[in-house]
């Protein structure tokens, strides 16, 4: 009964879990960041959820607002930390993805290591 | 309380303001920025150095952020674990920003070299805030710059394989960052504080057992990715070896001991002795890795071709000693993970320098290749001589001594199998350290590898790698002056 | 083989999330330990203790400025990052190479974007200045210009919008968040208090109010410009590397 009750966290669980399988199985480079992205928007929701109030409202103090009603804003206040640096690992992930796509002209993680493999071989027979 | 209860947040924020202003300066001069970044490292040194003494070792400074107590605002509690590790993290770093100075301009090209040295800055900033902090979502604020500090820093050379490493680093240290946000938030939900004292009583009194016990996986799971400890470590040969020595040296001697130490923190001070109960699965399953990667580090070490990719692989073998003393739970054995933190990064860091010594004058970077080197590069080659011996754990190396410690604290715990792992360890590295050495002193190298006269490193490359060789045997000869404080500061961490 | 392996994993993990949701304290309810223990005092008392009307930037500079000195440091630490991966064009050197980021577009769009981009950046400037009592705020504030530094890019190209913010700037102010919050804190230490006390105790204990009030400023006029020049610096390294792929 409780899970149904915490519907917002079990979509945050539900979400975390796509956005690991993204990361995991997908091929394709950008749609693992895309992943990533998933996972990390999922825990932010899942912070906010930890911050609401039924009946509450913005904690902004102005006129009479009643303190004892306003949501939690400490997760609001921690979660904006969380999204720029969500914003900075993107930024340094997608300038990797372009310099491995002008080097390697693929974005399939699969045939990026099967590339390493060759260039392995490639190196042995240069020494040998 | 004087001045001096300023000095640990001066000597996390003055690197990180150097790092801010260098840009600038890479603007004007390009070529005064190694010199420049020096600086604010040397500046947290010396503070840290001006700290040692006046911190107890059963006791601990805590300083509140803006003057707001905890748990309202933040706090950093330095206490004497916490300065031990500062202060060898100002020293690696120090040494290694000296060495950089040659060798990235071998490696690194002329667009990057300021971002390098702002982010080495930026990296060895975060890793202090990171050791001092007493509030646990600081301690992801500080994870993520070191994050994404060392991913850079692992591609910064450009080329394929090293933008391929840092790619496949990012795909698992970025998830595992998520993790521990994720365990932070559990935690948070069930106890409704950050501050890791605050936490602790909380924890005690709080009925949300699941919660917490699954906030402690995910943070084993998370720092596990960051520290390498076994079955998560599949990032950090490549990473490591790839990226410039420097970096390396950093990477394999400070930053993946940081993480360790995140987790020691969350073990001891954030999750009580009287949680025992919630955590003493998990500590048992990170005992079981712990010892599973001794002896596949120590395999794989042997059968490696490159020299870097050796080193890097018995890091891994070192990760899974510093783990083996966490879960001893014995004050001993937390001595020896401790110092072994602190012997680990003195000679890895050694090594890896001495790796880049290599690569930098011939560009040699497997191990038959070293056959006969000492004619040509004796000091280099004595230095890394000295630091395989503390890796090996020989006395009167640092190495001996913690790794003395970690055994006595496992069999203090009654962990027998645990302690003849941490021997055949001790074994397996003995193998694979001695072969180099064999190479390089005693088999004739191929006609033309290497010059008759001696021609070494220059010696701004020479002398960090001396200071780092000379420092695991001074930590070995006089580690009186800093054990009893260690084990008295272990038993109040218990 | 791989895929059943991780699919188990998944699997796995998500039972025991969804085990450790059904676990959890209720949500949304009062008695929550969450909503019982710091909380209160920030809600009751952050109005006269930071002398912001809005709580949520109240803990982000004061209660919690030091998590944020890190988030700024994170936000330059990705500059650092994306400059040591693709490159720092040399001084000047931007004009140099063959500019492909200009979009092919009308004359409606182009009038439009020039129209528009002042009114985009004084915006920015009411999300950076009302940030202590309406939502918003310096980071805010900063990724609106960035924002719009993208949509001028795009129309004008590179070679037009790096003129209007030169790299002589660019590399003066990345830092100017972190600066802003040093500064702070260096003269709340100074001034008697700890590391980023927003007040000075021993110098001036009458100014208080409107001290606190202007060091806020302060330091949100430096997130927002240090954010704004962070975003703009990536955006040229982004679109600049592609170039010379196309280019060569």
């Amino acid at each position: 009964m409780r899970l149904l009750h915490n519907y917002h966290y079990v979509a945050a669980m539900v979400l975390f879990c796509i956005g690991l399988y993204t990361v995991i199985v997908r091929r394709n480079i950008v749609k693992k960041l895309i992943g990533l992205n998933i996972m990390e928007t999922s825990v932010f929701f899942f912070f906010i959820s930890l911050g609401y109030l039924d009946g509450g409202m913005a904690p902004i103090r102005v006129g009479k607002a009643d303190p004892s009603r306003m949501v939690n804003p400490l997760p609001q206040a921690l979660i904006l930390t969380g999204i720029v640096v969500a914003v900075s690992v993107t930024a340094l992930a997608l300038s990797l993805v372009i310099l491995l796509y002008r080097q390697y002209g693929t974005l399939d993680v699969d045939r990026l290591m099967r590339e390493e493999e060759q260039s392995e071989t490639a190196e042995r027979e240069e020494r040998g | 309380m004087g001045a001096w209860r300023h000095f640990p947040i001066l000597m996390i924020t003055v690197p990180l303001l150097g790092a801010v202003l260098l840009p600038f300066l890479g603007y004007l001069r390009e070529s005064w920025v190694p010199h420049v970044a020096l600086l604010p490292l040397g500046f947290s040194t010396v503070l840290g150095f001006l700290l040692l003494g006046r911190i107890p070792s059963d006791g601990y400074l805590s300083y509140h952020l803006g003057g707001w107590e905890p748990p309202h605002g933040i706090e950093i509690r330095v206490d004497y674990v916490g300065l031990f590790l500062m202060l060898a993290i100002c020293g690696i770093t120090l040494l290694a920003l000296v060495f950089s100075r040659h060798y990235i301009s071998k490696e690194v090209s002329r667009g990057r070299r300021t971002a390098y040295f702002v982010l080495f800055l930026l990296m060895s900033g975060a890793m202090l805030g990171f050791a001092a902090t007493g509030d646990i979502f600081n301690l992801f604020v500080f994870m993520e710059i070191l994050a994404l500090s060392s991913y850079a820093l692992v591609a910064i050379t450009g080329n394929r394989n090293a933008v391929r490493a840092a790619f496949k680093y990012v795909l698992m240290g970025a998830p595992s960052s998520i993790m521990v946000l994720l365990a932070i938030g559990f935690l948070y939900s069930a106890t409704g504080s950050l501050n890791m004292a605050d936490l602790a009583q909380r924890i005690a009194e709080s009925g949300y057992t699941e919660v917490l016990t699954v906030s402690y996986i995910l943070f084993v799971i998370g720092f596990g990715v960051k520290a390498a400890l076994f079955p998560l470590h599949m990032w950090l040969p490549d990473a490591h070896s790839i990226a410039p020595s420097p970096i390396s040296a950093l990477l394999s001697g400070l930053l993946v001991e940081v993480s360790a130490f995140a987790l020691l923190r969350i073990t001891f001070s954030v999750f009580p002795r009287g949680a025992a109960d919630l955590i003493g699965g998990t500590a048992d399953a990170v005992g079981v890795a712990a010892a599973a990667a001794v002896l596949y580090g120590g395999i794989m070490a042997i059968l490696q071709k490159d020299l870097k990719m050796m080193i890097a692989y018995s890091t891994i073998s070192h990760i899974g000693y510093i783990f083996l003393g966490l879960t001893a739970f014995t004050a001993e054995g937390l001595t020896g993970a401790v110092y072994h933190m602190l012997d680990h990064g003195l000679a890895k860091a050694c090594l890896f320098l001495c790796a880049g010594n290599f690569i930098y004058v011939k560009g040699y970077r497997r191990i038959e290749e070293l056959k006969g080197a000492w004619r040509q590069m004796p000091w280099t080659c004595f230095a890394f001589a000295l630091a395989s011996i503390s890796v090996i754990g020989i006395p009167p190396t640092a190495g001996f001594i913690s790794k003395w410690y970690l055994i006595l604290g496992n069999v203090r715990g009654e962990k027998w199998l645990y302690a003849c792992v941490l021997l055949i360890g001790s074994i397996l590295a003995a193998v694979y350290c001695f072969r180099v050495i064999y190479y390089m002193f005693f088999q004739a190298g191929r006609e033309g590898a290497w010059e008759d006269s001696w021609n070494d490193a220059p010696p701004s490359m020479l002398t960090p790698v001396w200071m780092l060789s000379l420092g695991t045997l001074f930590f070995g000869i006089f580690s009186y002056l800093v054990i009893p404080s260690l084990l008295k500061a272990a038993a109040f961490l218990l | 083989m791989k895929r059943t392996v991780s699919l188990l994993f998944i699997a796995a993990l998500a039972a025991l999330l969804l085990y450790v949701v059904a676990n959890m304290p209720p949500m949304g309810d009062p008695a929550n330990p969450t909503a019982t223990h710091v909380i209160p005092r920030y809600l009751e008392n952050a109005e006269e203790e930071t002398h912001t009307e809005n709580v949520i930037t109240g803990i982000i500079l004061n209660y919690r400025g030091y998590d944020t000195m890190g988030e700024v440091t994170v936000i330059f630490c990705a500059l650092a990052a994306v400059l040591a991966v693709l490159g720092r064009e040399r001084r000047g050197a931007i004009e140099g190479f063959v500019d492909r980021s200009e979009v092919v577009s009308s004359t409606i769009v182009r009038t439009m974007v020039r129209f528009m981009v002042p009114f985009i950046l004084l915006f920015s400037l009411y999300t950076i200045f009302h940030g202590e009592s309406s939502p918003g705020g310096g980071f805010q504030g900063g990724a609106i210009i960035g924002g719009s530094m993208i949509v001028f890019t795009t129309i004008f190209g590179l070679a037009e919008s790096s003129r209007r913010v030169p790299q002589r700037i660019r590399a003066a102010l990345e830092g100017a968040a972190v600066m802003g919050f040093f500064l702070v804190g260096a003269l709340g230490l100074l001034g008697g208090g700890e590391f980023l006390t927003y007040a000075w105790p021993k110098v001036a204990p009458g100014l208080q109010p409107s001290l606190v009030v202007w060091l806020t400023i302060l330091v949100e006029v430096g997130i927002g410009l240090g954010g704004a020049m962070v975003l703009t610096s990536i955006l040229f390294a982004m679109i600049r590397e592609e170039e010379i792929a196309t280019a060569s």
